[in-house]
């Protein structure tokens, strides 16, 4: 129990030798091109396979399964309630003039993750559920009345609201389907994001503040994210429609910022951060959502003993190898090829360096983004 | 809406989906699903769909494999998970595990535990997980059968296919059975709406010697019931019959199962 | 999940009635507080060490209530209390002996509950962690992890507890309910939790690498009167109660002597933001820069605090 509590907020630290993450490290931190274990570049993802609307049972579906087996399903429930209006909002009359009907509440997204092996309110589960259900509810779109599309104003909160009196609950459930081997939060994200898109709603048949009733058509049923015909998309306005935000973990080994992590990297990163993204309707660049720090687990690993300390080396080598250097990305003194736990927090510019990775034009942000809308939903 | 299935039954011959009795729903099976684990599975029959994943056999958890029951043999365990989104309203599960899939997980490790040949690896443990995404009936059965195909990817060795199937009557039942005039027909492979009305039965049965060429000749001596399940209440003049018809059901799906092994080695 | 041990009050919990007339003074004039420190100006913190005893460190936090609460009280026009504080109280227990069922661990293993009391905020919580607990008690434990130098103690735990015991709000109190629901309340919360938490840490006598304290920024929209083009301004340790709508918020844990970042939560839309001429900062690096420099206000308390109590230890011996 208290060795799950520990993988709380990082992910089961891999059991490698000091040794081993000394070289690990060494070879991820190496000055503008890092060799990583597996041979990619540093924002290359790992292949997947992924397949949309999967199970007929639910408003939309979604499985995304990473080449190294770990394997989500995400399921998307819609259900009709009584938009509960407060006593407050109905004295305040016009003054107040129920905004929370128009604009909708976070709390009508619900968001449960399962994974094997932790209960439902250990830490982990809760604070990726509560990280990913952030940026999808706080993904408010300002000024729907420009590029946007009239419907998704508001966000996803305002795409709930059927009317006054009614709206939308999602319930978004996320199974795990084996033990995470790497931090799971890219895969949970992404297929998060895939669900939503296949995520479709009854068409509505009544008006204005009746009490609503569907067209039983499924045929008809709109999609939750609006999405364009194939012509307007080809021809580059696909930009404009509102999708859900997408969260990428990114480390940090020196001075190198590497995407889509596996174990054994983020085991020796100085520092995890987890970015939330969407695109932005009116400019059509990116749009930060959120930037969550995720302890990095090489805090907790063993560290080296460097042969200068070590009683059983006492003589056997020159004095002279193991001379402690700077390392420039930690401010620490250390001796090459002798791992440290990480200490200490991470330099702003690094974080600013992170960010502008993932959101700069043509980034890796995008590239996830188009690859996501590649997977065809049908 | 709870649709009234005993009523329209007997006008139409007609099961509310269109089957007759004896028909089983459209079962479709996958093996090897899942390459970070041991042995994996999927399995759909009708609306109901689960994955089913093995781990193991391993080096059981320090602690737990030290007692006297992990030394003779292979521990099973059994992680029975049913999705929020599985049926059709969507349900919030109250810390954990519910009363259902912990029937379900119960009656899996007894079943198994005793069906594998678990002597082959002492100290050690199966770990069997099992995800219903979708519930529409039959959700013992379909996770018996997905548990077997997961085991025989994991190559764990079992004397034969262990395969469930449910079995029902076509009306309430509570009177002793009339032969001259029998009115109520047994039903196999329940959906969700026949089982919420019907008394049903899930059965597993299966075979003592790995299946062969020409293992039809002689099944009715090789057949062994392993799991046998009953929560309705029902005459017990009608318990052969719907015993008759699952067990006949159990050798359907073996058969289904058998050409989904075979399959997936030829591909 | 429900509670089971305990009577529980209702589960909506209670609040006292706002009616619409109190909303409005007679001159129909808002009664809402506003902000009257300048953007840059923090709030006072108060900061004591070592106030329970059976703890191996303890820390008491609380910030100061803004002015208005002050004038509200002498001269009161509402109910509704027009902002909130915050007040909580940090123990560490440790470093101790891990459990003989434990695995080995080469550092010291760090735990980290943080709890409402059930009156804390506007809202009763219950007396089961909910889930904004947990997520906070794992950004504590992130930023905390950081700072203590953690292979000293192999094989050993340490338990930090923080209760608060008044919670800075979500909103104003007169507001609709519903009128927004990110809660930013609880990035003063986790700023708080930050620093109460170095304090009692390094009551405990822990090594660290620096004190490590928490700050909040917040880019807001106030101008609720003219052109929508105004652009949300930077503001320092923002109290939510004071401003009609945060857009994005921002809190860090932050260690002046390293100039480092152990901790990091940001949310919210910060891609606009009305900066002086020649900042060619984006929003949300604005918006970390200002909660450093929050962070470094609070800093300087936090040492303050940390020496008192080295004196009075000293004192002692």
């Amino acid at each position: 129990m208290s060795n799950q509590r520990q993988a709380s907020s990082a992910s089961q630290t891999p059991h490698l030798s000091p040794a081993e993450l000394s070289y690990l490290y060494t070879s991820l931190s190496l000055p503008k091109s890092p060799i990583r274990p597996d041979g990619r570049s540093p924002t290359q993802f790992r292949p997947l396979t992924a397949e949309s609307n999967i199970l007929p049972g639910t408003n939309g579906s979604a499985r995304i399964g990473f080449a190294d087996g770990t394997q989500a399903i995400v399921g998307v429930k819609a259900e009709v309630e009584k938009t509960v209006l407060s006593t407050d909002t109905l004295a305040s009359g016009e003054g107040g003039e129920s905004t929370a009907a128009t604009s909708g509440h976070g709390s009508w997204v619900q968001m449960s993750i399962e994974i094997p092996g932790f209960r439902d309110d250990d830490a982990l589960p809760v604070f990726l559920s509560e990280m990913m259900r952030e940026s999808l509810v706080g993904a408010v779109v300002e000024g729907g009345d420009g590029g946007g599309d009239v419907m998704m104003a508001g966000g996803l909160k305002g795409r709930l609201v059927i009317n006054k009196r009614w709206h939308w609950r999602l319930y978004i459930d996320v199974l795990l389907l084996s033990q995470p081997l790497s931090y799971p939060l890219p895969l949970l994200s992404l297929t998060t994001h895939l669900a939503l898109l296949s995520t479709k709603l009854p068409k509505l048949k009544s008006q204005g503040e009746e009490d609503p009733f569907f067209d039983d058509d499924w045929e008809v049923a709109e999609y939750l994210y609006p999405r364009g015909s194939k012509l307007k998309a080809t021809s580059g306005l696909a930009s404009q429609y509102v999708r859900p935000p997408v969260t990428l973990l990114v480390v940090s080994v020196g001075e190198n910022v590497i995407f889509d992590p596996s174990r054994e990297e983020i085991a020796v990163a100085d520092a995890v951060l987890a970015i939330s993204v969407t695109r932005d309707t009116e400019a059509g660049n990116l749009k930060l959502l959120s930037i969550r720090t995720i302890d990095p687990p090489s805090r907790l690993t063993q560290p080296a003993v460097p042969n200068s300390e070590n009683v059983n080396m006492l003589g056997a080598t020159a004095p002279t190898e193991d001379i402690a250097v700077l390392n420039p990305a930690t401010g620490e003194e250390e001796v090459p090829g002798v791992w440290r736990p990480r200490r200490g927090g991470v330099k702003r510019s690094v974080i600013a360096n992170m960010i502008k990775t993932v959101l700069k034009k043509g980034g890796v942000g995008e590239e996830v983004l188009e690859g996501l809308e590649g997977v065809e939903v049908e | 809406m709870p649709l009234d299935t005993s009523t329209t039954y007997p006008l139409t011959r007609l099961r509310l989906d269109g089957r007759r009795w004896n028909e089983l729903r459209l079962l479709q099976a996958q093996i090897s699903t899942n390459p970070a684990s041991s042995g994996s599975s999927y399995l759909s029959m009708g609306n109901t769909a689960i994955m089913c994943s093995v781990h193991g056999p391993a080096e059981g958890r320090r602690g737990e494999a030290s007692g006297a029951a992990g030394s003779a043999g292979a521990i099973v365990e059994v992680d029975v998970n049913v999705a929020g989104f599985a049926s059709v309203d969507r349900r919030r599960k109250a810390g954990g595990s519910d009363k259902q899939s912990s029937r379900i997980a119960t009656t899996l490790r007894a079943a198994f535990q005793s069906h594998l040949h678990t002597y082959l690896y002492p100290h050690s443990t199966i770990s069997i997980h099992v995800s219903v995404l979708s519930a529409d009936g039959s959700l013992l059965a379909a996770a018996i059968n997905a548990c077997t195909l997961a085991l025989v990817d994991a190559g764990i060795p079992m004397p034969g296919l262990l395969t469930g199937c449910t079995s029902g009557m076509s009306g309430s039942a509570s009177t002793p059975r009339d032969p001259r005039n029998d009115e109520l027909d047994p039903l196999l492979d329940l959906s969700l709406p026949e089982e919420q009305e019907l008394p049903f039965l899930t059965v597993g049965t299966t075979t003592c010697v790995p299946v062969g060429e020409n293992h039809m000749d002689d099944e009715e001596e090789e057949t062994k019931v392993a799991v046998l399940n009953m929560d309705s209440k029902l005459h017990c003049t009608y318990i052969e019959t719907m015993l008759a018809v699952g067990m006949d059901g159990c050798n359907q799906i073996r058969e289904l199962l058998e050409g989904v092994i075979k399959g997936s080695n030829r591909g | 999940m429900n509670d089971r041990r305990r009577v529980n009050g209702p589960p909506g919990g209670t609040r006292p009635p706002v009616y619409a007339s109190l909303l409005q003074s007679g001159t129909g004039a808002d009664i809402r507080a506003q902000r009257q420190r300048q953007p840059t100006d923090l709030r006072k913190i108060f900061l004591k060490t070592g106030l329970i005893p059976s703890a191996s460190g303890s820390s008491y936090l609380e910030f100061e209530p803004s002015a208005s609460l002050a004038a509200a009280r002498s001269n009161p026009k509402s109910l509704i209390p027009p902002s909130s504080a915050l007040k909580l109280a940090c123990t560490v227990h440790g470093p101790k002996p891990l459990p003989r069922s434990a695995p080995f661990s080469p550092n010291l293993v760090l735990t980290t509950h943080v709890k409402y009391a059930p009156f804390a905020a506007r809202k009763r919580k219950g007396h089961v962690r909910d889930s904004s607990e947990r997520d906070l008690g794992v950004h504590l434990e992130t930023a905390l992890r950081g700072a203590i130098i953690a292979e000293r103690w192999p094989k050993s735990g340490l338990d930090i507890t923080v209760t608060i015991l008044e919670a800075e709000d979500d909103r104003w109190w007169g507001d609709v309910p519903d009128s927004h629901d990110a809660s930013w309340g609880m990035m003063n919360v986790l700023a708080g939790c930050i620093s109460a938490a170095s304090a009692a840490i390094a009551d405990a006598h822990i090594d660290c690498l620096d004190l490590v304290s928490g700050g909040v920024a917040a880019l807001v929209s106030d101008d609720s009167t003219d052109s929508s083009s105004a652009l949300p301004k930077l503001m320092l340790d923002t109290d939510p109660a004071e401003h009609r709508s945060i857009v994005s918020a921002c809190v860090v844990a932050y260690m002046p002597a390293r100039d480092e970042i152990t901790e990091l939560w940001l949310k919210g839309d910060s891609s606009k933001v009305s900066t002086a001429d020649g900042d060619e900062r984006s929003g949300h690096e604005a918006l970390i820069d200002g909660a450093v420099d929050a962070a470094r206000g609070a800093h300087t308390v936090l040492a303050e605090a940390v020496r008192e109590s080295l004196q009075k230890a000293l004192g002692q011996s």
